[in-house]
């Protein structure tokens, strides 16, 4: 249905598009993005987002006189799935740039195909900070969201906060992401409070199943904060595990979470059972309590719109801007030429539904920083919100 | 180390424990008799949760909407199980294991893809029933009482199992015909309905382990795969094809991983495989199991 909704649109654009552009070819974008499996709760709402963008371009008339045509794919959260997809839709598709990828694991490596062919290649949400590291750069190269270090590093500022802390614990999933932002995090709340002592550090595997010996063994340390990167159903799975363990009222819900859980896909699948009044950051919290960006109003409105859902996903957001992202490039380029939108993006200002980002020179990176709030019981809606959600810039963060 | 924390620690792992032995059990069963690895397992599973999740939805407004939903989805699943064996899987007997393991995986695709045209990607979840809500202070430990319910449960299904098998004429045929069922077909038994028998209740313990942990976890595509791996743990660890040996190997998975984690806190996974590869160095055939001739 996705694919003929996308479809539909597509010819319905070109059937009302004057004769000289439809008679151009269409700009193909790539997209491999896990569209099953259980990365596919957030696969499915960021190519959700990519395809409200490119409509709404494509309703204007598109890119430099021409059409935006997404090809997706699934990817399966595959690295190798990712990078044969990639390849194909290079080669055989003839895509001019590629946007997509979730994790870690599959954007370095859809990396190495762009070098290769000199494509352009956005990645939206991956965080980890090998991606554009030094060992790792090319000029085609870009990424959306905030890396793993600003990630850990926005969540040490607001633990430093909690003055009263002084023993605090960890505990993130076994890889890339939860490693590093976890190093990142411990690095910072040492600098920043160096009579903070870290009492515990849990690994759960990621779609660890019970968390329960985990939460047991970190409340015998009598943390008083805790810093958690256990994201998606994983910290569904967590908080319906260790709320009646007596693990957050342990800590006087001092828990802060940097995996995204303070959007509203986790506080929907958790609803009453929500750990209120813990800490968390969102890519886009949705549900936005407080002063509300009249951007960011006006695109949530279209996105449930778009995708029938009552409330939308915070992960649509990073799709959305990521095609905004590259569409921009390519005006300022004057081309969909690989080389020439690559030096375009360079230092390119983007307008995003929560503010303006620009991509730095150096690092390939936008200067985004992170949406934190806490999460609170709302009457208006049946599951919790991020209070007031607070932007951490990056300028402060950054190296 | 206060001894409280390791009590506390030690429940922890039975809880663990006994819901893999739910989930282990009809795993354990279906591969004892039949002498199938049924990979859809997990599958089964993973459907007995997304329809205990939707009974709750239909029953919002019953205070025992869940304990129907969870007899409703556990029946459900038993139901798509007797259907699958009477049309598929009884081609399957006596062939490679390798033709069941790709049958059962590609049950597996099926399925999964199956529940995500259903019920979509988003992850879902469940509320532990009122009755079950609190918990109780043992020793300086919370034990929550859906926690001290599956304890409980875990070990009643064992002895309730294992009592139909040994004490019933039912349990006596089905141990017959995992001895020898063409035998037991020549003495005019009819080994077919003994098969889909067993499998209709691998598919019911599937599907109820499913209903039952949606209080304790998220409702996700892929919780499939995820567990069917800890479930063929267990059942290895313990010995193929032994009941009791699945039983003893849940157990001591969910103890090895708890203080698997006190001793190597970095390497959570590593306790347990660590428990798997020394197991079948020692005993290939498992715990409980006997070694095949």
């Amino acid at each position: 249905m996705r694919r003929m909704g996308a479809l539909v649109v597509a010819c319905a654009a070109a059937a009302l598009a004057p004769w000289g552009a439809a008679a151009e070819s269409t700009i193909r974008i790539g997209f491999p993005m896990p569209l099953s499996g259980p990365a596919a709760v957030y696969g499915v709402p960021v190519t959700k987002g990519a395809e409200l963008a490119v409509a709404d371009i494509n309703a204007q008339g598109g890119v430099l006189g021409r059409k935006l045509e997404l090809l997706e794919r699934d990817s399966k959260a595959n690295a190798d799935e990712a990078v044969r997809l990639s390849r194909e839709l290079i080669l055989k598709n003839n895509a001019d740039f590629l946007i997509g990828t979730l994790t870690s694991s599959e954007a370095p490596a859809v990396s190495t195909i762009a070098k290769e062919n000199k494509i352009v290649f956005i990645a939206p949400t991956a965080k980890t900070i090998q991606l554009t590291g030094p060992a790792n750069l090319h000029p085609y190269i870009f990424r959306l969201a905030s890396n793993t270090d600003i990630e850990g590093r926005t969540g040490a500022t607001l633990v430093a906060r909690w003055k009263d802390v002084k023993r605090v614990a960890t505990i993130a999933p076994d890889y890339a992401y939860g490693r590093d932002a976890v190093a990142a995090f411990i690095d910072f709340i040492k600098k920043a409070r160096p009579d903070i002592e870290i009492v515990d550090q849990q690994w759960p595997k990621l779609g660890q199943s019970d968390f329960t010996p985990f939460i047991n063994a970190q409340m015998g340390k009598r943390p008083d904060a805790v810093f958690c990167d256990v994201y998606g159903g994983d910290f569904v799975t967590l908080a319906k595990q260790a709320g009646p363990l007596g693990y957050f009222k342990a800590i006087n819900y001092r828990l802060a979470d940097g995996g995204e859980v303070g959007s509203v896909d986790e506080a929907r699948a958790l609803g009453a059972d929500y750990p209120f009044g813990l800490w968390s950051d969102a890519y886009d919290p949705v549900v936005w309590s407080g002063d509300e960006p009249p951007e960011h109003k006006a695109f949530v409105e279209h996105l449930r719109a778009f995708t029938k859902d009552p409330y939308g996903s915070g992960w649509a957001i990073m799709g959305y801007s990521a095609v905004e992202a590259l569409a921009a490039g390519m005006k300022k380029a004057g081309s969909t030429d690989s080389d020439k939108v690559s030096k375009a993006l360079l230092g390119l200002t983007f307008d995003t539904p929560v503010g303006k980002r620009t991509f730095n020179t150096a690092t390939h990176e936008t200067d985004s920083g992170e949406f934190w709030g806490e999460m609170v019981k709302d009457e208006h809606y049946p599951f919790a919100i991020m209070k007031e959600p607070k932007y951490l810039a990056q300028g402060p963060l950054t190296n | 180390m206060p001894a409280s924390f390791l009590f506390g620690q030690f429940l922890g792992g039975l809880t663990t424990a006994m819901f893999l032995f739910l989930i282990a059990s009809g795993l354990s069963l279906v591969f004892g008799v039949m002498r199938v690895l049924n990979f859809a397992h997990g599958s089964f599973y993973m459907l007995g949760a997304y329809l205990a999740w939707q009974v709750v939805q239909w029953l919002t407004s019953s205070g025992y909407g869940f304990w129907i939903a969870v007899v409703a989805a556990a029946a459900g699943v038993a139901i798509l199980g007797g259907v699958i064996e009477r049309l598929l899987f009884r081609h399957l007997y006596g062939r490679e294991e390798l033709y069941q393991l790709l049958f059962t995986y590609a049950l597996v695709l099926i399925l999964g893809d199956a529940a995500k045209a259903i019920w979509g990607t988003q992850q879902l979840s469940v509320s532990r029933p009122a009755i079950l809500a609190g918990g109780v202070e043992v020793f300086h430990t919370v034990l929550p009482f859906y926690n001290l319910f599956i304890m409980a449960l875990g070990p009643a299904v064992a002895v309730g199992v294992w009592l139909v098998l040994t004490r019933s004429t039912a349990g006596r045929l089905v141990r017959a015909a995992a001895l020898d069922r063409e035998m037991l077909a020549v003495l005019g038994a009819n080994v077919g309905v003994i098969y889909t028998g067993m499998f209709v209740a691998s598919s019911f313990l599937a599907g109820l382990s499913g209903a039952l942990v949606t209080p304790i976890q998220s409702i996700v595509p892929g919780m499939d795969v995820e567990i069917i791996v800890e479930a063929f743990i267990v059942v290895v660890i313990g010995g193929l094809g032994s009941f009791w040996g699945t039983f003893w190997g849940s157990v001591l998975y969910g103890q090895v991983l708890s203080f698997g984690i006190l001793i190597f806190p970095s390497f959570s996974l590593f306790s347990v495989f660590a428990l798997m590869a020394v197991i079948l160095i020692i005993r290939p055939w498992g715990l409980f199991g006997r070694p095949v001739r």
